[in-house]
């Protein structure tokens, strides 16, 4: 055992965060941390690093035993220099290392060093990226960097906070194996997340966690084959495998996508990023998006909102071409195609009460009186399981549930033909994304349900829908039934991705 | 370095000049006879200034321009410097946000003293000139931090949510993307009103748009500098108020923005 939180108590305010946690750290396993966002998995996590949120009452004790303890947190940039490069931090920790060594000796030991700690890490194609500008790397890229410099300090435990939220299948995959190989050389690994799946791959001992409290515990196979606890088996739940529409409810061509092609501007260049042959959707169908980040799938998400002006081809609603940017739409062109954001919280204004910005939409673009839009708002959120005085509150007070529920009621306000869901499940815990799937099926059920695109890089997510589009470098590569593509994929890239995410998709039921 | 607590200092500070500039005028009375100039007798509590005219009373009168003027200018500056940063934000046209931005960017390059000289060699103004001159010259700084703030503000997620909604320009510049570069624009508001002050100060010491024997701060500090040594409150008296007013207006923001800083909560996962 090298380090243990025993009896651990952190209060802020009066309300406990984490609340008589105990735990034993023992080298070369994975203990993982369960649950829900808010319960209290990241505070534990910073305890063994000594760090407490700001005014926390703490009781309890933390031991950690003649090592020191490396963190990956869930956004790593924020904990890299961005007027560095890549490689100089290693560097300069290295350097300090070897300062005993005589002075001819120590340029090739430091290089030797970081080159172990970047091997370590799984950091390949080090001699490129060292020399990178954090923003230059990808997620991936960053994590690793951070774990390779965790590494080269010689921590003996290290923290991952979060390391496969918002990843998709492959690189998740990755991630799995490179803190196997960390656990394989002896280092032992917190790792905090809600992927039940990372968890069933790596974790040696379990603990699930519910308000601060550790509900369950034990060793991975009994606590995730054999839960004992009600809060334990809800979160192991398989995910919706019901179909989100009725299958034959499909009906006419509804937005057709045809000759499209994106570009960003790097630079003072335009680059194209996207190019889409033709894709259509019908009403009352559900289309998904699926590709690893970056593949273009929001960009085709954000040209169909018209949020995205920089691209040539045409989008028709019902025949009639969609002006490309939206502020040249009309309301009823407005209303038709809506958008929900991926970061729920971020396309809230945090002054205003929820409330008032979902009725918003029905006095813009269904003419409404305010009185009125805030009274089909309210039924709306009611509908969406957002009652009484919590839509009341400024954003900052709601969950991340909670605000993709009241971004999905701002939308659906607009009374719209088409909503585009951009990856609204990303970052959320298991139930919450299980009941905001739900609540996606029940809104397509009805009769004059909208159509969905839905853009995600999770299988699961996409399992459900009608139809499923395969997006890899700009480009769709294969469209399809989903239990085609999930079944039968025929492209090398659909099969990689399948692959990856393992057991997911044979489930869907028809 | 320590904090000075609360709105205390700073309104202690800047009320004794704004009292003295706005309530003066009221309680100056008859002008009484002219005496000798720069004299320090028993009939004139802080002597007289370089034309024999009573320094108490001429305090009293001289606050009201320099305030005024610096008041109207800095509201003027804002006139300008929000509608167009809002506008070039908020835009996607580059050739508007150019045509917008270039000829503040012409004149940002200008020294801001140096062009008020000119402008008033050719064209003398008056004290509603001067505000507009001193407005003229500070505008582009203004105007490129109140773009800058809301360049930033106006690319967030929030901002194309409010289009989804088909709200309108106004709603999304002053409702969303104003409100949330407020912070920034107070503390530029305590900076620029600062500056302008020099301004107003600098140029009614240099004898621009202002009469040379006219009760006014600055134009005191300049004409009773000849009589420094012989008396020197009528200059002493109106320069520490002219510092007292900057002073206590930029500890009065201050104390503003502090008040105004959210409590950052921990990230919860």
């Amino acid at each position: 055992m090298i380090a243990a939180v025993t009896g651990l108590t952190v209060e802020v305010d009066g309300r406990a965060l984490v609340d008589r946690v105990s735990l034993r750290i023992r080298p070369g396993t994975v203990t993982a941390l369960v649950g829900a966002s808010g319960s209290g998995k990241t505070t534990t996590g910073l305890a063994l690093l000594g760090a407490f949120p700001a005014g926390a009452r703490v009781t309890g004790e933390v031991t950690v035993h003649g090592t020191r303890v490396g963190h990956v947190p869930q956004h790593p940039a924020a904990v890299l220099n961005p007027a560095r490069r890549a490689g100089a931090l290693l560097r300069d920790m290295a350097r300090q290392q070897v300062r005993d060594l005589p002075r001819s000796r120590r340029r090739a030991a430091a290089r030797q060093r970081v080159a172990r700690a970047l091997a370590d890490a799984q950091l390949d194609d080090a001699g490129k990226l060292l020399s990178r500008y954090p923003h230059q790397l990808s997620g991936g890229q960053q994590q690793r960097l951070v774990l390779a410099q965790a590494l080269l300090l010689g921590a003996g435990i290290i923290v991952a906070d979060e390391p496969t939220t918002g990843q998709d299948a492959l690189t998740t995959r990755r991630i799995v194996e490179q803190l196997a190989a960390v656990a394989g050389r002896g280092i032992a690994v917190l790792l905090l997340s809600h992927d039940l799946d990372v968890v069933r791959a790596l974790a040696d001992e379990v603990l699930v966690m519910r308000g601060g409290r550790v509900v369950e515990q034990g060793p991975a196979y009994r606590v995730l084959d054999a839960p004992a606890d009600p809060w334990t088996k809800e979160l192991l739940a398989e995910p919706r495998t019901l179909p989100y529409a009725d299958s034959g409810q499909a009906g006419t061509e509804l937005l057709t996508v045809e000759g499209l092609t994106a570009r960003h501007r790097t630079g003072g260049a335009r680059v194209p990023v996207l190019s889409v042959d033709r894709l259509t959707l019908r009403s009352g169908e559900c289309l998904a998006l699926v590709g690893r980040s970056g593949s273009g799938k929001t960009t085709l998400g954000r040209c169909l909102a018209g949020l995205h002006r920089d691209h040539t081809g045409r989008i028709t609603l019902d025949g009639t071409e969609l002006p490309r940017s939206l502020r040249d739409r009309s309301r009823a062109q407005l209303a038709a195609v809506q958008y929900v954001f991926q970061d729920a919280r971020a396309a809230f204004d945090e002054h205003r009460p929820v409330l008032d910005q979902v009725a918003r939409t029905a006095v813009r673009l269904r003419g409404a009186e305010p009185r009125e839009a805030v009274a089909r708002a309210r039924r709306v959120l009611t509908d969406l399981g957002l009652a009484g005085e919590l839509v009341r509150r400024r954003p900052g007070l709601l969950s991340g549930g909670e605000l993709q529920r009241a971004a999905l009621a701002r939308a659906l306000l607009a009374e719209p033909r088409v909503i585009v869901c951009d990856e609204i499940t990303c970052g959320l815990d298991p139930v919450t994304r299980r009941s905001l799937l739900n609540l996606l099926g029940a809104l397509m059920s009805r009769q004059d349900a909208p159509a969905v695109v839905l853009i995600t890089h999770d299988l699961d997510t996409a399992a459900p829908a009608d139809r499923v589009a395969v997006l890899d470098g700009g480009a769709v590569v294969e469209e399809g039934t989903s239990e085609q593509i999930l079944n039968a994929p025929r492209h090398p890239f659909t099969v990689a991705l399948v692959g990856a995410s393992g057991r997911r998709g044979a489930a869907v039921r028809r | 370095m320590k904090r000075l607590g609360g709105y205390g200092p700073g309104a202690a500070v800047v009320a004794v000049p704004l009292g003295i500039a706005l309530a003066g005028p009221l309680l100056v009375g008859e002008p009484t006879a002219r005496a000798a100039s720069f004299t320090l007798d028993a009939g004139h509590r802080l002597g007289t200034d370089f034309v024999g005219r009573d320094v108490v009373q001429q305090v009293l009168l001289g606050g009201r321009p320099v305030v005024l003027v610096a008041l109207a200018a800095t509201v003027l500056v804002y006139l300008v410097a929000l509608p167009v940063g809002l506008a070039c934000a908020l835009t996607h046209r580059r050739w508007l946000e150019e045509v917008l931005m270039r000829p503040l960017d012409v004149l940002l390059a200008v020294p801001s003293l140096l062009m008020i000289l000119l402008v008033a060699a050719a064209f003398p103004p008056g004290k509603a000139g001067l505000a507009l001159l001193v407005a003229f010259v500070s505008a582009p700084d203004a105007t490129r931090i109140v773009r800058a703030a809301a360049a930033e503000a106006a690319s967030r997620p929030a901002v194309e949510a409010l289009r989804m909604q088909g709200e309108s320009w106004w709603r999304l510049a002053v409702g969303y993307v104003g409100r949330s570069i407020l912070r920034t624009l107070a503390a530029d508001a305590g900076i620029r009103l600062t500056g302008v002050l020099y301004l107003v100060a600098t140029a009614a010491f240099l004898g621009i748009g202002v009469a040379p024997d006219a009760a006014d701060w600055a134009v005191m500090v300049d004409r009773n500098r000849t009589g420094l040594i012989v008396q020197p409150w009528a200059v002493v008296v109106p320069a520490l108020l002219i510092v007292a007013l900057t002073m206590g207006g930029n500890l009065l923001v201050d104390a503003a923005m502090e008040r105004r800083t959210p409590v950052r909560k921990g990230r919860r996962t």
